[in-house]
């Protein structure tokens, strides 16, 4: 596994972030750095893609729950789809879903963040 | 300072502690509690800015939690304790600050400079320093009074519960998060248990596990090593998170070495030296073996433990819950290695049993079939869903001779053979050979039966078809390979004989039957024997001629050789008969053979109820014109037999002959014995 990838795009005000590689300080730090960027830009509805990213530890984790926190500043929302069961195992067991959506599909995810 | 409050001003002041209420019972985080309580302050008592500041006693650090038009940026200081000590005695009351003070750390007082703070109230739950409220000056530089420090007062006491309140929930979510880290710790843990029992194929195990592990403590990266017996280099099964590095680990580098010399794990930092993390070119490493009843599987390594201010040297849990993974996945590997040899043993097995022509059936405790090869198949003429689960009293309801086998077997517990036993499951014509021997667990326990049935059918009808013809040894040769076999008609090179007692007829007449049929018997009994030692094949038998073929349905390469042999030892042994029969008085046998070698088909030849494997053609037919040629005691060939035998045999050339169908005269040779 390589160096930690972001891929953005955006779907009407939603924006999709396609993670690549280990979710953990370094990703996590990339992941919150772009959300915060879109966040000025008055983005708040954020949608991740961890399809590449099967393996993530406590501290990718606490890095969502800031993004999460700081989301709901603006009311925003934070969702994700195509997670490994290992990884939804963690986000649920971490309290993340308490506060985020786990979507089982891009498609589902755009519907639902409406 | 004047305690005299007008009613307008009374009634603000109720306004806005009831606004403190609310806010504090609204407000749903810690910051907006702060900036509404702030922004509360400095608007009943009129002051210019202010701030609140948090403090972490864990880290002595006072940081910035709400301002109000502070220009000064400030984030964070740490406090000394003498500034907290000093601090203290302000508890229950407030601080004017004029800047004199000496005690404040630096970065403090420079931002309390700048943004001309005036008044600082300390923030204590009980003996805890929870934070400080800092004022500036009031509009107008008014002076505060006794009322302003009276609502600070109050104000200052809601905001320190807030703040006590907070950091309870702090440390409630703190301890939560704990909670749940653990929580996935044992989760971690079970699913690694569940794993064991549901993953068999080693190198997804390895992944399973070491992502796992790297997830659940929070390692930046990591590898599952296996140990190969067959080589000092260790086999990476699974790397995580190291890019493109590729690493040649052997079994000699140090400390791997010193744990398959029986040491436990180690946790490697900064201040070790050692020859792996130079390898790795990694300082925080975990390296744990993978130990399973006692022999080492390999080894796990996990590298840098993160937190959110960096990496930190792994700790004693994250080697005991690295080496309690690290357990369960060496009985994990070594059950799918069990798996793995069992899976290879058994196809082996299947291997063999499908190869063997031999049909091999098992029968369970409860007489059901439970197993049966291909060639069980095909002799039982049945599919597998036929014959699997049936009992083997329906199944072989037709042998009564089988059942009997197999439940004496059953009874006595020694191995049954029976040999040349018709089998009606199959056909009317199968005929078997049945062997049942019992199967017997490694306790001892009788657990059924296996069955070998052999087909013999063919061997049968080989037999029939040639033991009245060829030797007991062409007849092996044949069943050994039957690829030689070919009933069918073919084109085929052999050695022809034929022999023929010269004036039998007439004699006879002068012979009681019971005289002609003893004398053929005799003397086809004596050369019959000849015709197999030489492995000849007896085509043919008509009144007192014998037709004999070498070459078919076996060819080798000293057909003619035996050819010749043979009918040389018929004449001498006609020689050794005559010379009885004279002591008995009785006339002698003359015989004349004949010897041609060409090309002739072959095959089983006749109806389809009447069929006999024998040669024809004009090899033949000259052959028995040969013999016709031949006068008594001699041996008469054609050229093409006295080709590369003149070393061994003695030829001596004729007057060529005229044949019945040949155009030229035919040469021919008389064998000298």
């Amino acid at each position: 596994m390589s160096e930690f990838k972001l891929d953005i795009k955006e779907e009407g005000d939603v924006v999709i972030i396609s993670t690549d590689g280990y979710l953990n300080n370094v990703g996590g730090e990339k992941i919150a750095e772009a959300c915060y960027e879109k966040i000025d830009g008055g983005k708040n509805k954020f949608l991740l893609n961890l399809e590449r990213s099967s393996v993530v530890n406590s501290i990718g984790v606490s890095i969502l729950i800031e993004i999460i926190e700081k989301l709901q500043d603006s009311d925003g929302k934070l969702g994700y789809y195509n997670l490994a069961p290992i990884v939804e195992k963690t986000f649920t067991i971490m309290g993340l879903t308490k506060y985020s959506t786990v979507y089982p599909s891009e498609e589902e995810a755009l519907a639902g963040m409406s | 300072m004047s305690t005299h409050i007008d009613k307008d001003q009374f009634e603000y002041y109720l306004s806005s502690l009831d606004e403190l209420g609310e806010i504090l019972i609204e407000a749903d985080r810690i910051e907006s509690v702060a900036s509404g309580i702030l922004r509360l302050t400095l608007g009943t008592i009129m002051a210019s800015n202010g701030a609140i500041f948090v403090f972490d006693r864990e880290n002595s650090m006072l940081s910035t939690l709400s301002t109000i038009s502070v220009k000064e940026k400030f984030s964070s200081c740490i406090l000394t304790p003498q500034f907290i000590k000093n601090i203290k005695d302000y508890q229950y009351g407030h601080l004017d600050y004029d800047g004199t003070l000496d005690w404040i750390d630096k970065d403090l007082k420079d931002y309390l400079d700048i943004s001309n703070s005036k008044i600082i109230i300390p923030l204590f739950h009980k003996t805890k320093l929870l934070g400080v409220l800092s004022v500036g000056e009031k509009f107008m530089s008014e002076v505060f009074t006794d009322i302003d420090y009276k609502i600070l007062e109050i104000i200052s006491n809601h905001l320190t519960e807030a703040l006590y309140n907070y950091e309870l929930i702090k440390n409630v979510e703190e301890k939560k998060k704990e909670l749940n880290i653990k929580l996935l710790e044992l989760e971690t843990l079970f699913d690694i248990g569940v794993a064991i029992s549901s993953v068999l194929d080693v190198n997804e195990l390895a992944e399973d596990v070491l992502f796992r592990a790297i997830g659940v403590l929070n390692a930046s990266k990591g590898m599952f090593i296996r140990q190969n017996e067959q080589s000092p280099i260790l086999d990476i099964l699974s790397m995580f998170n190291w890019g493109d590095k590729k690493f040649l680990l052997s079994k000699k580098i140090d400390i791997l070495q010193k744990i398959n010399n029986g040491e436990n794990g180690l946790i490697l930092t900064d201040d070790h030296n050692t020859e792996l993390q130079k390898k790795l070119k990694e300082n925080n490493l975990l390296v744990v073996p993978l130990r399973a009843k006692d022999s080492l599987l390999g080894f796990m390594i996990l590298c840098d433990k993160e937190t959110r201010k960096g990496v930190e040297n792994f700790n004693d849990l994250d080697l005991d819950i690295l080496t309690s993974l690290s357990n369960q996945a060496a009985v994990a590997m070594d059950n799918a290695k069990l798996f793995k040899e069992i899976t290879e043993a058994k196809q082996f097995n299947e291997s063999i049993l499908g190869s063997i022509a031999t049909g091999v059936i098992t029968i369970n405790a409860l007489g059901e079939i439970d197993s049966v090869n291909k060639a069980g198949e095909n002799i039982l003429r049945l599919g597998q869903e036929e014959i699997l689960n049936n009992h083997y009293m329906f199944l072989f309801e037709k042998d009564s001779d089988v059942i009997e086998i197999i439940t004496k077997t059953e009874q006595i517990k020694k191995i049954i053979t029976e040999i040349n036993i018709p089998f009606l499951t199959a056909s009317q014509e199968t005929i078997v050979n049945v062997s049942a021997a019992p199967r017997i667990d490694v306790n001892g326990n009788s657990e059924g039966l296996v069955i070998a049935i052999e087909d013999i059918s063919d061997v049968s009808k080989v037999k029939n078809t040639f033991k009245r013809y060829v030797s007991k040894q062409v007849v092996d040769n044949l069943l050994e390979d039957d690829t030689k076999l070919n009933l069918g008609g073919e084109e085929r090179e052999v050695t022809i004989l034929f022999t023929d007692i010269r004036g039998f007829t007439s004699m006879s007449e002068s012979m009681k039957p019971e005289e002609v049929v003893m004398t053929l018997n005799e003397y086809f009994s004596e050369m019959i024997d000849i015709v197999f030692k030489y492995n000849g094949t007896l085509d043919k038998i008509i009144g007192d001629e014998l037709m004999v073929v070498f070459g078919a349905p076996l060819a080798a390469e000293d057909d003619t050789e035996r050819a010749l042999n043979t009918a040389i030892e018929m004449q001498n042994k006609i020689k050794e008969l005559n010379n009885i029969r004279k002591k008995r008085k009785e006339k002698p046998v003359l015989v004349g053979a004949g010897i041609n070698k060409g090309y002739v088909v072959s095959g089983n030849i006749g109806s389809r109820d009447m069929m006999d494997y024998t040669v024809i053609g004009d090899t033949v037919n000259l052959g028995s014109r040969l013999c016709s040629a031949a006068g008594p005691g001699e041996i008469i060939v054609s050229k093409e037999v006295t080709k590369n035998q003149d070393n061994q045999f003695k030829f001596e050339e004729l007057v060529p002959i005229n044949v019945k169908g040949k155009k030229d005269k035919i040469n021919i040779f008389k064998v000298n014995y």
